[in-house]
């Protein structure tokens, strides 16, 4: 008599066989779980990416209202700047990156004005750098001392970070007639400092702070709900995920009987079910990603198109939100999905785990 | 159906402690099934000893704890009070992996609903086995192919279950069974699901079996052609082991179909 042994052995082939066929032969019932995999997956990913384009759009939205801004000021101001004498002081960089687009696209413009301008009605400028800031105004006089750059100026325009700037404000205002502030900081610093020579004072920046703290209040409210209703639809999904195998298994309640008899461990059986689940939340979760993002791009394309009556802008602008980030939110919906299948079968298939092999010889249930 | 002399020895089951040794020893088994307050006495201590190599069939009206007592005996269920020994070994000793071994190599099950797994070919179905008691697949193929020459499906091999009749799936069940050369082979009303020809085809295989390879065969049967063929009848009733007797001592009359 040989001595009783200990059955170690689980060939995760054959379990990973056995599983696929397994959802070959009950395909119709797969499609289905499938199908509610990749709802609850492609509501989280068509919110995730709403907002990726959201987000940007509004970025856009604001840079142009905040350039609209700076040009209407000195429109309002001076008028067309042709003919006229401008004063430029680069008081320091910016640190923040939407302010520093603007004020490139700004200076951008005026280089643009001073370019196409010609003979009386030339613009003058005359530009003063602290540090260095590399961005240079074509056509421009270079000024080294900052007393003497407002002097004969029709518009002086003070751009950059309040922090950078060392000379006090006082000296800057003595002899300027008109004056921009174009910057919130640098702002509100001037508004403490100003002085009587100044003859009208422009700031900018705070009603924008107001909207967008106010924004800011409805966006968090707004996400709470989301992140509540998000919840909810992934629960109903890994619901439904659980049902589906809980059927599978009281179904198979012989297959797997026999199966124990043949020599199959408790942890083989376990992992059939696993794997099945996992092929669906794989599966499921690709699917709802793919949808995930089209809805929502197709769905802005079109309703930014509308607004500015050409689609193909509306198609950039959405496209262009698509960055790095999208790459992370897919891997995250993925990494959701399989966890929430694989959370979906602990039950069921702890169940077909325990079943004893004499199952095999039950008629029914 | 010509037994091919390897796999004679692959079943090297005589050969060790010579004949006239118990495979299996059932000693005074008691089992209750519990459910909530109700207590069902299944088995009131049956007792009997299985030589190595014959063939018994156990006889016993529903609720007589046959099935129980099959159970037992083939290492599915541990009993209440009493010893089960399968070779020698208590399997109430047993841990859930030694028992799991035990079935894989000492034991293999045939079932009145061939139970076998739809979704494999017959192939697959018959070295599912051997791939749970570790036996790598090129040999596990090999040795399948052999015990399907054996049952005479061999051109059947990668046929999948739906497309074969019910004497066919039952042939490849007992195929199945001899997969990790076992000492005993324990049927389940084997030949319920099949007509008179094919029962009788099955019968004379198990008959090959017990002569040429010296397997123990155990059924739960109420086919009198099985009980005619069987060394020893054994007779439940009422969770206790009535009576035992040979075929011969039983006035069995069974009329032949042409």
């Amino acid at each position: 008599m040989e001595t009783i042994g200990k059955q170690v052995r689980l060939p995760i082939n054959t379990a990973f066989q056995i599983a696929m066929q397994g959802i070959k032969i009950r395909l119709g019932r797969a499609v289905v779980t499938i199908s509610g995999v990749v709802l609850g997956i492609a509501f989280l990913m068509s919110i995730l990416t709403g907002n990726l384009i959201t987000r940007a759009v509004a970025k856009e939205q604001e840079f142009q209202q905040k350039l609209k801004v700076m040009n209407d000021a000195v429109t309002s101001s001076v008028g067309t700047l042709q003919g006229k004498q401008v004063g430029i002081a680069i008081l320091g960089n910016t640190n923040d990156a939407m302010q520093q687009r603007v004020e490139q696209a700004f200076l951008r413009k005026i280089a643009g004005d001073v370019a196409s301008s010609s003979g009386a009605e030339k613009t003058v400028v005359h530009a003063y750098h602290l540090g260095s800031t590399g961005i240079t105004i074509p056509g421009s006089t270079e000024v080294t001392d900052l007393a003497t750059l407002g002097q004969g100026c029709d518009l002086v325009i003070l751009l950059g970070d309040d922090k950078n700037c060392v000379t006090p404000y006082a000296d800057l205002t003595r002899g300027m007639k008109q004056l921009a502030v174009l910057d919130t900081q640098t702002a509100r610093t001037f508004a403490g400092k100003a002085t009587s020579n100044t003859e009208r004072d422009l700031f900018f920046g705070e009603a924008a702070d107001e909207q967008r703290l106010q924004a800011m209040e409805t966006a968090k409210s707004n996400a709470a709900r989301t992140h509540w209703i998000v919840l909810i639809s992934l629960l109903v999904t890994v619901i439904g995920i659980a049902n589906a195998l809980l059927m599978s298994v009281t179904e198979r309640f012989k297959e797997i009987g026999t199966m124990k008899c043949l020599g199959a461990l408790s942890g083989f059986i376990r992992q059939l079910f696993l794997i099945e689940s996992l092929f669906i939340g794989l599966v499921g979760s690709l699917l709802g990603i793919i949808i995930g993002i089209l809805f929502p791009a197709i769905a802005y394309t079109i309703s930014y198109g509308m607004l500015s009556s050409n689609l193909g802008y509306g198609a950039t602008l959405v496209f262009s939100a698509f960055d790095y980030q999208l790459v992370i939110f897919s891997l995250e919906c993925l990494g959701a999905g399989c966890l929430l299948s694989v959370i979906a079968a602990i039950y069921p298939a702890t169940i077909a785990a325990r079943m004893i092999p004499a199952m095999a010889l039950r008629s029914n249930v | 159906m010509v037994l091919a002399a390897d796999i004679a020895q692959l079943f090297d089951v005589a050969g060790d402690n010579g004949q006239g040794d118990y495979v299996i020893r059932a000693v005074d088994v008691k089992k209750i099934y519990r459910t909530g307050d109700v207590e069902t006495h299944a088995l009131r201590g049956a007792t009997l000893d299985i030589k190595r190599g014959e063939y018994l069939s156990i006889m016993g009206p529903s609720g007589s704890g046959k099935t129980t007592f099959f159970n037992m005996i083939g290492g599915l269920s541990k009993p209440t009070s009493g010893k089960v020994y399968i070779d020698q070994v208590d399997i109430a000793q047993l841990d859930p992996y030694e028992l799991a071994w035990l079935r894989c190599r000492k034991v293999g099950y045939i079932f009145q609903a061939f139970n076998l797994i739809q979704v494999m070919s017959c192939l697959e179905n018959i070295t599912l086995p051997m791939a749970f008691a570790g036996v790598n697949s090129e040999d596990a193929r090999d040795k399948a192919m052999e015990i399907l020459k054996l049952v005479g499906l061999e051109e059947r091999a990668l046929h999948k279950p739906a497309e074969m009749s019910g004497g066919q799936q039952q042939r490849v069940a007992v195929a199945r069974a001899l997969a990790n050369s076992p000492a005993i082979i324990l049927a389940d009303e084997p030949t319920a699901n099949l007509d008179l020809h094919t029962g009788e085809e099955i019968i004379d295989l198990f008959n090959q079996l017990k002569e040429e390879l010296g397997v123990t065969i155990i059924t739960a049967t109420h086919d009198l052609k099985m009980l005619k063929t069987s060394d020893r009848i054994v007779w439940i009733e009422d969770g206790l082991i009535k009576k035992v007797s040979t075929a011969d001592e039983l006035d069995i009359q069974v009329y032949e179909v042409h």
